[in-house]
């Protein structure tokens, strides 16, 4: 009797090659579909995944979700591979490579290169730049609303829906005026597809440097108010009831929204039937504003009895350096109770996904002053161990986890008229018959965060140094091999 | 110096970039060296060997006359040697980085960095890649540790040295002003019953930190008031701090103007004769007379100012002298 979790007939030893035969048994498989987990085997075949076994009875005696574990790959909404324009910090093959380590088979990326993705010659490029990496990470993408994402014409939106981009967006930044958002909230309504809007009111976060609060003030950080998140959310749910009048198609997404009064506005707006949905990322579900004053501590733990934050001051919780470069991000860290309120959002539905808002950047960008830094954190090989850091901590149970990893950002494209039917909309289950397209990560065992670990060019990220849960041992996408863990291969 | 040996063996910082890492402890052992260096700074002839072939850099990203004149002055009469950059004539103009700078400094032989920089924070940058102490000269909005050890040296050279219960209100644009933080942490250690006064555009987030400290939970710091009442807080006060107000309020909307300031908040002494009899009058400089504060307040027999100027020198020349010392205390101890 094999131990449980372990494989036979490893999978082939290069990346981008179909994998013509993985068995594991006796692992921990969740599906977020039908929400089942439990003991059981799978089999691929010629990269299909032949067969999905649950166990019962003695057959799954020591078979824990403490163990191995089989999910579906995971799905990432928002990401930034920089390619073209910005590609000392990731490209597209660095990214990819990033993301299949992280677990992912399926990325969508932001606009906001250099040129923008603002007509189809530039999807084009990212295309083939996936084709010649090799890896069998599925690259998404969104267009962007503006032309150049300047703010003040249309993108070739329409030519850009032939050429398959998800939707649009500039983010990065908010749509510029309200004016322009009804515009495109239409036109790209009129196409089936969804306006994306990083949410910010560009007036109160001019020189902004921190969420404005308790830890910016004694920091001497210009504040970042929450009511710059939630003027924008309020601007754009305005402008898409106005909409969704003239354009009944009209779909707006609010992307990596931080503060609890914005996810309130949300959760108001689809009470009342409008086509919102947003997300959260693993950043602001852990991660405070006190970490740059030097605090490590996971948000969850720096919450009292009562729902209010603790001073990590009073708490001597202060362990690390403060202004680390790498924990300036757009929109900033906020407090353990906007953190806790993401949390909530994403266990009531108002949050359909988590996405990584994966931003590299190269160490000139970010081994400068606090205030000078460029905005953003590499995570996307860092999204599940967070999220696992969640689960260990009770407040979030392992499927809904993997759900909002896999089914939930699908559920949000399928809410999207021209994509519904499309592959991104895909039911993201351990369905037989299927391209195998699943992670296999170690619950329990435990990985050091480092530059070297880390397959991005984008060693900006606040965990450094850390030991997250979850290691992730294989990756297929669509049925050929995108990551294989170096150990985990030897141990066979 | 008799006990040039002592106080340096107590030592444990190797950088002095804000006053919120110090115990009441530490900041009484700089008091002390304070003391002594002031002994210096009466002699005939103000100059010791303490530092003696040491390299002193400055390196001052913004505009300032009198903290970097200060900072210079003490070195030489440690008989550091002094190296002097500013950004107006170095290569930062070029584009070059903190990093880059700092590095190259390093290479030159620059031993003890003073730093003033517009961003808060910009020190601890510094201090992760310098190898040897990083004295902070002013950092953005967040820290001026320098100027806050002078004032509480100041106000314990004329209140006397336990300022438990003494009131000491700081007026002014509180929101963008390193000194008035730097001074909540010392002022808070010292037990003073401190007042933190000016218009609420100015005072933005500022009563968040005081009622999260109001409990008494921060170890070693007591708590602080937050006023928009300017009777309320030179009233029976035996310390006021004007704090400079800048044009630039103006034009990002947080006065309507000077006048209006000076008639609402400005030091005057009318406002003055609220106070303590025997009460100072301070100013961290460079002044607005007739802004934050009335031309003859600033030069009345109450007011401290060139006192603050004169105690600065040496201040900072315990603290250059601390962090030298500091260090090779440490050294010659692993040695042994």
């Amino acid at each position: 009797m094999s131990e449980p979790g372990a494989s036979r007939n490893g999978v082939g030893p290069s990346v981008g090659e179909l994998v013509e035969r993985f068995e594991l048994e006796k692992a921990w498989l969740v599906d977020p579909i039908s929400g089942r987990e439990g003991p059981g085997e799978i089999v691929v075949v010629d990269g299909i995944l032949e067969s999905v076994n649950w166990l019962e009875g003695a057959e799954a005696d020591g078979v824990t979700d403490k163990g191995v574990v089989v999910a579906p790959g995971f799905f990432d909404l928002h990401a930034h591979f920089r390619e073209p324009g910005f590609e000392d910090a990731e490209t597209v093959a660095s990214g990819s490579s990033a993301a299949a380590h992280g677990g992912y088979t399926s990325v969508a990326l932001m606009p906001n290169t250099q040129p923008a993705l603002d007509e189809p010659g530039a999807l084009e490029r990212i295309r083939l730049a996936s084709r010649a990496s090799g890896s069998p990470v599925e690259i998404l993408a969104f267009g962007a609303v503006s032309a150049n994402r300047a703010g003040e014409t249309l993108s070739a939106m329409g030519e850009l829906a032939d050429a398959g981009v998800l939707g649009y967006s500039d983010d990065g930044a908010p749509v510029r005026t309200g004016k322009l958002m009804r515009s495109a909230l239409l036109y790209a309504g009129m196409l089936g597809l969804p306006i994306v809007e990083h949410a910010e009111d560009l007036e109160f976060t001019s020189g902004a440097e921190a969420h404005e609060g308790y830890v910016a003030s004694i920091m001497g950080l210009a504040g970042w108010p929450s009511a710059a998140e939630v003027n924008a959310v309020s601007r754009d749910l305005a402008v898409l009831a106005d909409a969704i009048k003239d354009e009944p198609r009209a779909r707006l997404h609010i992307t990596h929204v931080s503060t609890a009064e914005a996810l309130d506005l949300v959760r108001r707006a689809k009470a009342a039937g409008l086509p919102v949905t947003c997300d959260v990322t693993p950043h602001h579900l852990a991660l405070t504003d006190e970490w740059i004053a030097g605090a490590r501590r996971w948000a969850w733990d720096a919450l009292n009895q009562d729902g209010t934050s603790r001073d990590p001051w009073a708490d001597s919780a202060l362990t690390a350096g403060p202004y680390n470069t790498s924990l300036r991000v757009n929109p900033p860290l906020s407090t353990p109770v906007d953190a806790a309120a993401c949390l909530a959002a994403l266990l009531d539905g108002t949050a359909s996904a988590v996405v990584t808002d994966h931003a590299p950047h190269t160490v000139v960008d970010k081994e400068v002053e606090f205030g000078k830094a460029a905005n953003g954190i590499s995570g996307i090989e860092t999204a599940l161990g967070v999220l696992l850091e969640l689960v260990d901590a009770g407040k979030l149970p392992l499927v809904r986890a993997i759900a909002a990893l896999t089914t939930g950002p699908a559920s949000v494209v399928a809410g999207w008229p021209a994509r519904t039917a499309t592959a991104a909309a895909r039911a993201r289950g351990l369905v037989e018959g299927a391209s195998a397209d699943l992670v296999v990560f170690d619950r329990t065992d435990r990985w050091k965060v480092t530059e070297e670990s880390l397959r991005s060019k984008g060693k900006n990220s606040p965990l450094l140094g850390r030991e997250l849960p979850g290691r992730v041992l294989l990756t297929i996408a669509a049925g050929r091999l995108a990551y294989q863990d170096a150990e985990a291969d030897d141990a066979e | 110096m008799t006990t040039a040996t002592t106080p340096a063996a107590t030592w444990r910082h190797r950088h002095l970039i804000d006053v919120d890492v110090l115990t009441w402890p530490e900041f009484e052992l700089i008091m002390r060296v304070s003391e002594e260096m002031k002994g210096i700074l009466a002699r005939p002839i103000r100059k010791v060997p303490a530092l003696n072939g040491r390299r002193v850099t400055t390196l001052f990203y913004e505009a300032s006359t009198r903290t970097r004149v200060s900072f210079e002055a003490a070195a030489r009469n440690l008989s550091a040697d002094v190296v002097s950059v500013s950004t107006a004539t170095s290569s930062v103009t070029k584009g070059e980085s903190l990093v880059d700078t700092v590095r190259t400094l390093e290479a030159l032989g620059a031993e003890i960095l003073v730093m003033r920089h517009a961003v808060s924070g910009a020190p601890y940058l510094a201090a992760e890649i310098f190898s040897g102490h990083v004295l902070n000269g002013g950092d953005g909005w967040h820290a001026h540790p320098t100027q806050a050890l002078l004032d509480l040296y100041t106000m314990r050279e004329k209140l006397g040295h336990d300022l438990r219960g003494k009131k000491v209100a700081i007026v002014g644009d509180i929101l963008h002003s390193r000194v008035a933080r730097s001074n909540i942490w010392s002022l808070t250690a010292a037990g003073a019953d401190l007042w933190l006064c000016g218009p609420a555009t100015l005072l933005r987030g500022m009563d968040r930190w005081a009622v999260a400290w109001s409990g008494g939970a921060i170890p070693g710091h007591g708590r602080f008031n937050v006023t928009s009442d300017v009777n309320a807080a030179v009233k029976d006060a035996d310390v006021v701090m004007g704090l400079r107000i800048q044009r630039e309020r103006m034009q990002g909307g947080l006065l309507p103007s000077l006048r209006e300031y000076a008639a609402r908040f400005g030091l005057t002494a009318e406002r003055v004769a609220l106070t303590k009899p025997g009460a100072i009058v301070m100013h961290p400089g460079p002044m607005n007379e007739g802004v934050e504060i009335a031309p003859d307040v600033a030069v009345s027999g109450r007011s401290v100012i060139l006192d603050q100027v004169a105690n600065g020198v040496a201040v900072r020349m315990a603290l250059l002298y601390l962090l030298a010392g500091g260090h090779e205390a440490t050294h010659v101890e692993t040695v042994r």
